[in-house]
């Protein structure tokens, strides 16, 4: 037994793999696009109604029963149907058949229950008049799947990468190699590979750090040209090699964490035991080398200068254009934002977190119109709060990551954007 | 690209966005001021055995496993464990870099320690860096047992108990106060909170008037109470229905006489009226000891009123005494619960009268101990002081199993589960209570201002 929870399995590592190959930018949105609903699969019932339906065949013996099967979980009609369809069947190959309960032997009621972690299926057994027997069987609880939104004038795709129940800090896919998928968590970094249909962990590179990690710990990856990935958190920088088999050095450090790579590259230092950025830019915006703290910051290039948009620690958003520093308070937004570049309206936008209520979180895209915030996309709905919204190493689309309030499960995905008109 | 289209969207998003609470990051720093009935006069886990001792011995307190919101075990102080073939051997290895409060680093051994003092039948021992515990018969849920509250790793030192757990205790008023400080170098990573201030021994009527002059952000809603208290515009959160609320009685049925009594009480009560009327939907009528989101059989008990046929019943049985039916009497509901089980048993022709001191029968309250199952049922079954249940197997019919062998046994009539209710102050960020109603202090912070 494990212990704790199942620990993704590890396949040996396919020799030679190409992690560098180059693919085109075409490939790796059909890569996005397929390999999330590859991972989606449709609930398969068939296991426990067959056992269920063995272990009702053992109470009432071949013949004709009256069966009802009643819904006591979170299961839709139309599934409930389906189970019940699937268990007749499965019943009809055991020798008992459903009638009508004044031909029946014996009358069978069936309840499909649920637990904290598991559907539980009941049936009640009534034969003559002896004591009712009660069978039960237990199949595993699905999760939903991920949803997309699209709403004019911009649309945000949401495709879902990967979900853990450990806290994911970032997922970085490169896109010179779009069939690998790296993934960070607080102790480790998971290099995944598409075998299969399905993400298969190749290699998982442990970080060692001296210091117990910040609540809300948050880290980024950084694609490299000359190696694979950088791996930033706080007080630690990790670095990867290039070849495969991959290894990770990792040190204290106190480098600051780059925010957006070109045109506009800028990094920013990261408070070591807490969640936010301390303020101090390097090499600076222009002349400016400091803002107030802040939890995320957004590029937003124009023809002659760069715009940052900060997500400041006292709720406000900074602007910085390299001369100007000017707070901005009450546009709803959350701490997360993130710059993306998608070629529509004014060619980059923001990806700001907000929340209509205590459970879930939301993410839209927002133009700096003459420094005021225009909402440009229909928001895009997650079942829990974010945790993480960075920017991918060329900023063309957007990794966030929430945790389900349902599941409790953290979930990663891509966000990006298309022109809607 | 058409701007305007950008501009209509604009002006209805940001008129939306501005009421809207942002999804702000956690902020470090603050006093949370929490109010709480219960008045423990130790803070020793070993006397861990009253609702919400899970959070409050959470605060100073590790335990090597802890549950998640499913009631699977997950690594605390254990990064990792494995069980011997027959689950009776069990190894645990310890997480490193761990220390207590003092800065003593925790060790296997005092782990160890710790462990024999809570449970002095288990033979517990270290080897290197793992803990080692035998038990004396099949244990596969070892691990869900050792996330209860009372098998908190501990130091004891000099009439001192220290925890390896996110605050460290720097006030201490016993029964009346706790100020609990936020530590650095916590494994977990420091709180956010700089420190959590509880008043202990608080009626539910002293709790609601602090709240209301803003002297204490979180306080304890009584469960009947949590729907008037949500309408006069607090936050209130509740807990799935977790508190049983039972007729136990003392002693096993002497006759079938007494057991046939015992059937009609249990048809005469009308549950779904005491939980609408009384307790004003603050839990749900209960047929099972666990409730039904936890095993997903708790339908299959009695739980509805049958008048009727406890009148028929009771006709067939011979005239009988008068049962004491014992209560709380400083617990106003449960007078309200005991008058009207006193009128519904009259309904059918049985005799209860009040009683506060020795009872034939009584009324009591038992937390649901773990959000596992199978231990679950052994805390309650133990609490109750019933016979304890012999599960044979991991599987949910055994439990089912087991639960009615409790319940054929006659000796509790479960009447409802109750909710666990919170008024928490809008400036309380992160606070959700587990399924329990157990909430984590150190992932609570506080916004500067009400959204």
């Amino acid at each position: 037994m494990p212990g704790h929870h199942p620990k993704p399995v590890y396949n040996a590592r396919i020799q030679d793999m190409p992690l560098l190959r180059a693919y085109s930018f075409r490939a790796v949105c059909v890569w996005l696009l397929i390999v999330p609903a590859m991972l989606v699969s449709a609930t398969d019932w068939r296991t426990p109604e067959a056992q269920l339906a063995r272990k009702i065949a053992a109470g009432t013996g071949p013949g004709a029963v009256a069966l009802t099967v009643t819904n006591r979980s979170f299961l839709s009609s139309s599934e409930t149907d389906e189970v019940r369809r699937g268990l007749l069947t499965e019943l009809a190959s055991l020798g008992v058949h459903s009638i009508g309960e004044d031909q029946a032997a014996a009358t069978v009621q069936v309840s499909l229950s649920e637990n904290l972690q598991n559907y539980v299926w009941i049936a009640e057994i009534h034969v003559g008049n002896n004591e009712p027997s009660v069978v039960m069987v237990t199949g595993p609880r699905t999760e939903p799947a991920a949803e997309e939104h699209s709403t004019a004038p911009l649309t945000i795709h949401k495709a879902l990468l990967w979900t853990d129940e450990n806290r994911i800090l970032d997922v970085a896919l490169p896109t010179s190699s779009p069939s690998i998928m790296i993934v960070l968590e607080a102790d480790s970094v998971g290099l995944y590979a598409v075998q299969n249909g399905r993400w298969q962990v190749q290699q998982t590179l442990a970080i060692a750090h001296a210091n117990p990690w910040p609540r809300d710990l948050r880290g980024r990856l950084i694609l490299k040209k000359d190696h694979l990935f950088d791996a930033y958190l706080p007080g630690v920088m990790c670095q990867s090699t290039a070849v495969a088999p991959l290894a990770l050095h990792c040190r204290a450090s106190d480098d600051p964490w780059p925010l957006a790579a070109d045109p506009s590259p800028l990094n920013a230092f990261y408070a070591p035991a807490r969640n936010f950025f301390t303020g101090v830019l390097s090499p600076g915006i222009q002349k400016q080398t400091a803002t107030a703290p802040f939890y995320s910051a957004a590029a937003l290039p124009r023809d002659k200068y760069t715009l940052w948009v900060f997500g400041a620690t006292d709720g406000q958003i900074h602007l910085l254009d390299g001369m100007t520093d000017q707070a901005v308070a009450k546009l709803g937004w959350g701490s997360d934002l993130a710059g993306v570049r998608s070629g529509c309206g004014l060619g980059w936008q923001v990806l700001a977190a907000s929340r209509d209520n205590d459970a879930s979180d939301k993410v839209q895209a927002f133009e700096m119109a003459d420094r005021q915030a225009v909402a440009a996309s229909a928001p895009v709905e997650f079942g829990g709060s974010i945790t993480a919204l960075w920017a991918d190493s060329d900023s063309t689309s957007v990794i966030a990551v929430a945790q389900n309030s349902e599941t409790g499960r953290y979930e990663a995905s891509r966000l990006s954007i298309t022109c809607s008109r | 690209m058409k701007h305007r289209g950008f501009r209509l969207l604009a002006a209805g998003s940001l008129l939306l966005a501005i009421v809207a609470a942002a999804a702000t990051r956690p902020h470090y720093g603050g006093t949370l001021h929490v109010c709480l009935r219960a008045a423990p006069t130790s803070l020793d886990p070993n006397q861990a055995d009253f609702a919400g001792s899970h959070t409050l011995f959470g605060l100073v307190f590790d335990t090597l496993v802890k549950l998640d919101s499913q009631g699977r075990p997950r690594p605390s102080l254990a990064s990792d464990w494995r069980a011997e073939p027959g689950n009776q051997r069990w190894h645990f290895s310890l997480r490193r870099g761990v220390t207590f409060s003092d800065g003593t680093p925790l060790t296997a051994d005092m782990a160890a320690t710790s462990l024999r003092v809570a449970n002095p039948t288990w033979k517990v021992f270290s080897m290197e860096e793992a803990v080692i515990i035998e038990r004396d018969s099949p244990a596969a849920d070892l691990p869900a047992e050792l996330a209860l509250p009372r098998n908190s790793i501990a130091k004891r030192e000099s009439g001192k108990v220290l925890g390896t757990g996110p605050f460290v205790v720097t006030e201490w008023d016993p029964g009346k106060k706790i100020l609990a400080t936020a530590r650095e170098d916590y494994w977990g990573g420091r709180p956010f909170l700089d420190s959590i201030e509880l008043e202990l021994g608080k009626s539910f009527r002293e709790q609601i008037v602090l709240f209301d002059l803003g002297k204490a952000q979180v306080i304890e809603i009584a469960p009947e109470q949590a729907h008037r208290a949500a309408t006069e515009g607090r936050r209130v959160e509740s807990s799935s229905p977790i508190e049983l609320l039972a007729l136990v009685f003392s002693r096993d049925p002497h006759s079938a006489a007494d057991s046939k009594q015992r059937e009609i009480l249990g048809l005469s009560i009308d549950r779904r009226l005491l939980n609408s009327v009384v307790l004003q939907n603050g839990g749900e009528p209960a047929g099972g000891l666990l409730p039904g989101w936890m095993t997903g059989y708790e339908f299959l008990f009695p739980m509805e009123a049958n008048l009727m046929r406890a009148q028929q019943e009771r006709a067939e049985v011979p005239e009988t005494g008068v049962w004491n039916l014992g209560f709380d009497g400083d617990d106003p509901i449960e007078r309200v619960v005991a008058e009207r089980i006193v009128l519904n048993a009259r309904d059918a022709g049985l005799r209860l009268q009040l009683a506060t001191g020795a009872a034939d029968v009584r009324l009591a309250r038992l937390p649901v101990a773990s959000l596992d199952a199978q231990v679950a049922l052994a805390e309650l079954t133990a609490a109750l002081g019933v016979p304890p249940t012999k599960i044979n197997g991991g599987s949910v019919e055994d439990l089912y199993m087991a639960e009615s062998g409790v319940l054929k046994s006659q000796r509790v009539i479960p009447l409802l589960h109750l909710r666990t209710a919170w008024a928490v102050s809008k400036t309380v960020r992160n606070w959700s209570a587990a399924r329990d109603g157990a909430w984590r202090p150190p992932d609570v912070w506080l916004a500067a201002e009400q959204p």
